[in-house]
């Protein structure tokens, strides 16, 4: 009688801890669930507009020191953009906007020295400022993570932003 | 002048020159500024002011809070690529960032924070309508944020966009 009352109290006590045990191991993912998978569509159509947010990433740079970020948007025709925010870096001769193969770089890294694949977006517009630059269409973004202020004259790394997923 | 000093100038001035063209000290001190508007097929799009990567506490938590401004000026938090462990009484709040709390998984005492809303799913993209008082510069971080247990799930500490 005792031990019915203890065990009784015990689950009792264990159903209180987790009010709803269930929902911890249920994966309550908008995917499964109707109700919810109609929310999820309307916060998808509240977002939802003409162009996608890829890639983001914050810029270092000691050397010279740079900040800002870097941000890659798809455009609905599939177009890539690099949209630099908030940006400054140091003026400078030659300095290009490029894309390399790697997951970061280090301040006033040689790209040439360390063969690391790179690709040429275009002409530092101004060391101040937001700016567009296009991004080729088929560049593998798996494998260009980093992108980088690069002067070629000297080859050297003003500043890079690492890649994230949005 | 002498002879010394012409071929001093005939040979300074050229590498003179040469080292200005290379190094164009004068950059130093002369700034190119641009702002040239979004993309576009960004005008139409809500702005977004700050992000962050989530980081998980006492559940595994990943993915990206970010605050976007409506053109109408309302401002929403979005979550995006996000996971984190289902629960009882999950909430999404924002919090000051600097606050100590959030060094411990388990809150002892009340977190202080700005509700947006009970998690709407544990994974997925979602969106949290920000009540319109709320003052981003002092809560500059989104915690997921079990209010039973004073848990917290997971933590994105918001940086500028």
């Amino acid at each position: 009688m005792v031990c019915t009352i203890k065990t009784g109290l015990a689950v009792a006590a264990l159903a209180g801890t987790f009010l709803l045990p269930s929902s911890l191991r249920a994966q309550d993912s908008m995917k499964q669930d109707d109700m919810k998978h109609d929310k999820m569509q309307d916060d998808k159509m509240m977002h939802d507009g003409n162009a996608k947010t890829l890639e983001t990433g914050k810029f270092h740079g000691k050397v010279h020191a740079t900040s800002g970020r870097a941000t890659v948007y798809q455009e609905a025709d599939g177009k890539l953009v690099l949209r630099l925010t908030n940006f400054k870096t140091s003026n400078g001769p030659d300095v290009h906007v490029i894309l390399v193969a790697t997951k970061d770089a280090g301040d006033d890294a040689n790209f040439l020295k360390s063969n690391t694949e790179r690709l040429e977006l275009g002409k530092l517009k101004g060391n101040e400022g937001d700016q567009n630059y296009e991004i080729p269409a088929g560049t593998d973004l798996t494998k260009f993570r980093t992108v980088s202020i690069y002067c070629e004259r000297f080859n050297a790394n003003f500043g890079a932003a690492p890649l994230e997923k949005f | 002048m002498s002879r010394n000093k012409w071929i001093l100038v005939l040979i300074g001035v050229p590498v003179l020159g040469g080292a200005w063209w290379a190094f164009r000290p004068e950059k130093l001190f002369i700034n190119q500024k641009v702002s040239e508007a979004a993309p576009a097929a960004l005008s139409s799009e809500p702005e977004a002011l700050y992000t962050g990567k989530l980081e998980g506490k006492i559940h595994q938590t990943s993915g990206r809070a970010t605050i976007y401004k409506n053109k109408d000026g309302k401002e929403y938090l979005r979550l995006s690529d996000f996971t984190t462990s289902n629960g009882p009484d999950v909430h999404v709040v924002l919090v000051r960032a600097e606050d100590k709390a959030l060094e411990q998984e388990i809150v002892k005492g009340d977190l202080e924070h700005v509700e947006l809303g009970t998690l709407k799913g544990n994974q997925g993209d979602q969106n949290y309508d920000l009540p319109a008082a709320v003052d981003l510069n002092q809560y500059q971080a989104v915690a997921i944020y079990c209010e039973r247990f004073h848990a917290i799930f997971g933590v994105a500490r918001l940086e500028k966009f």
